[in-house]
């Protein structure tokens, strides 16, 4: 029986810099963008002290990565398939593992916004037991992400029996469980008052589980998969074909219901508030991240790709890392346009 | 062949994902949006107010507003808590200086969870004289309760129509505690085996899928 070499470590290494890339770029995107965003103070009214200030967006970003590593954690399985399993079991043991502990993450990051939103509503002091409950039963966000911490600690829990029981475990269970779990995060967002609510809450959905698809798979593979090349020759194709699928469901519902959102306020008027309001600017700064996805994903889908199917040694890292920083930036400026001013 | 079946899954997925966002906690409505006021912002008063009104696209959500009138040496004019009534958003206001000028500021809830933060401002005319008479809302004790009653009567039907947060919080305060035992047991378990190497872990008996 043969099994598949250790990761040699500067591929390590490599693995290491791509999901830091992810995580770094989407951080400092999130501070950045929710300052420029930030709301002026206005006398007579107590504002929220800083630490809510500037902790609400970190705390929302890295519940964003959580969740990405969770959805990319889970879809692993199913790129790698059940054929070989000398070849992939040791990958998947590390991989089953550390999404328990993001699904973990995911749940405390969910729980923890709930409480910088209610101290956020309730400014001047740490918020009691009484402000959240009264904050999670009176606001729709804060039943979003209770929902959500519960999906994130019922993945944890199906993460577990994967970690005892292997793949007997079904692998779409994992990424179903993983996505019902994102489903809520749109409500934390804006909304209108229109007949066009459901089908823009739909078009958010959509955005929001193809970019976790996208991203987590990528990283996923680029930290765990590209150190064995048999491996991903297998896996690289595959994620090839649903990140493209990926990139277009991710740019247009981001485009409709962002204009969308924008027309449907009253007192917006389009094209002008692009460029005036800061929901019109992030909007911009997003579609440009987006805009510069595309050629970085294109160089890997036909360049690299058909060297990785021949099993010869690329760039792939260096290339996916990139990739993934975009896609931080991009989840940085998410954060911020949830909560920027449309008018 | 693979690929095709991971994507087909991936749409189903979604398919169930979209027809799921029916039953979720319902979306709040909007953002709400300052849509005018009374006095108007930027208006000059011939007389002080009775009270400030803010009027919003859509109804404000209870409990959460916060209106405040400050003046130019910062003094505080506002006189007891916001009134929320549907969009409305009013609060009572000291008997103001003639000449002043005014800076309303506020902060409520929107309907879609956020807080909505802003200020409008206005002045008094040097010649300004007492407290305007026959300013709408200015009827002041049967209107301002009215609004009151109407104002708690819908704090009682939101608050109906939103389940109890507190047996959320015990489930899963008791999930929790379930699964960090398991977490702990389940992790150190697997442990040796990663330490060991792969190839131990594909022998280990329990494990026959890894084998078929």
């Amino acid at each position: 029986m043969t099994v598949s070499a250790p990761p040699l470590p500067r591929q390590r290494v490599g693995g290491r810099l791509v999901a830091g890339a992810f995580g770094v770029c989407a951080v400092v995107a999130a501070v950045a963008a929710s300052s420029f965003t930030g709301q002026e103070p206005v006398p007579g009214i107590p504002m929220p002290s800083p630490i809510v200030s500037a902790g609400l967006p970190i705390v929302r970003v890295l519940l964003d990565v959580a969740a990405v590593a969770v959805v990319g954690l889970s879809l692993l399985p199913k790129l790698l398939g059940f054929d070989d399993p000398e070849r992939t079991e040791p990958v998947l043991i590390r991989v089953r593992q550390l999404a328990v502990t993001a699904a973990w993450a995911w749940a405390i990051c969910a729980l923890l916004t709930i409480v910088f939103q209610a101290a956020e509503l309730n400014p001047g002091g740490v918020p009691t037991f009484g402000m959240i409950a009264a904050y999670v039963s009176d606001v729709g966000t804060g039943q979003g992400l209770l929902f959500s911490a519960a999906c994130a600690l019922a993945a944890a829990g199906i993460g577990l029996m994967a970690v005892r029981f292997g793949e007997k475990v079904p692998a779409e269970l994992r990424v179903i469980v993983a996505l019902f779990g994102l489903l809520p995060i749109p409500v934390t967002g804006h909304a209108v008052n229109s007949v066009w609510h459901d089908p823009l809450m739909v078009s958010m959905e959509i955005h929001v589980i193809g970019a976790a698809a996208w991203t987590g798979g990528l990283v996923a593979t680029a930290v765990f998969v590209a150190p064995h090349r048999e491996l991903l020759a297998v896996v690289l194709p595959k994620f090839s074909r649903m990140a493209t699928v990926c990139l277009l469901m991710v740019g247009l519902s981001g485009l409709i219901t962002g204009l969308g959102t924008m027309a449907l306020t009253p007192g917006v008027t389009l094209p002008g508030a692009i460029v005036t309001s800061p929901y019109g600017v992030l909007l911009v700064v997003k579609t440009l991240l987006m805009a510069s996805l595309v050629p970085l994903a294109a160089h890997i889908r036909f360049r690299l790709l058909p060297a990785v199917r021949q099993g010869r040694a690329t760039a792939l890292v260096g290339w996916a890392a990139a990739e993934v920083a975009v896609m931080g930036l991009a989840y940085g400026v998410a954060v911020a346009i949830t909560r920027a001013s449309i008018g | 062949m693979e690929g095709f079946e991971v994507l087909r899954r991936l749409l189903t997925v979604l398919l169930l994902a979209c027809a799921a966002v029916g039953v979720l906690p319902p979306a709040a409505q909007a953002h709400n949006v300052l849509i005018g006021s009374d006095p108007k912002d930027g208006a000059t008063l011939s007389a002080s107010p009775e009270r400030v009104t803010l009027v919003f696209d859509q109804a404000v959500r209870q409990g959460y507003a916060q209106v405040g009138v400050t003046g130019a040496d910062g003094s505080s004019w506002a006189d007891g808590a916001a009134v929320v009534a549907a969009e409305r958003v009013s609060v009572k206001v000291k008997p103001l200086r003639a000449g002043g000028s005014y800076v309303v500021g506020y902060r409520i809830l929107s309907a879609d969870g956020h807080p909505v933060t802003g200020k409008i401002t206005f002045g008094l005319a040097a010649d300004a004289s007492g407290v305007a008479a026959g300013r709408p809302g200015a009827d002041a004790p049967g209107a301002a309760a009215g609004e009151t009653a109407q104002g708690s009567s819908a704090e009682a039907a939101e608050a109906a129509a939103n389940g109890g947060a507190g047996m959320a919080v015990v489930w899963i305060v008791g999930a929790l505690l379930v699964l960090a035992a398991g977490t702990a047991v389940a992790l150190r378990r697997s442990a040796p085996a990663g330490g060991l190497g792969a190839a131990a872990d594909v022998h280990v008996p329990g494990d026959e899928r890894t084998r078929s």
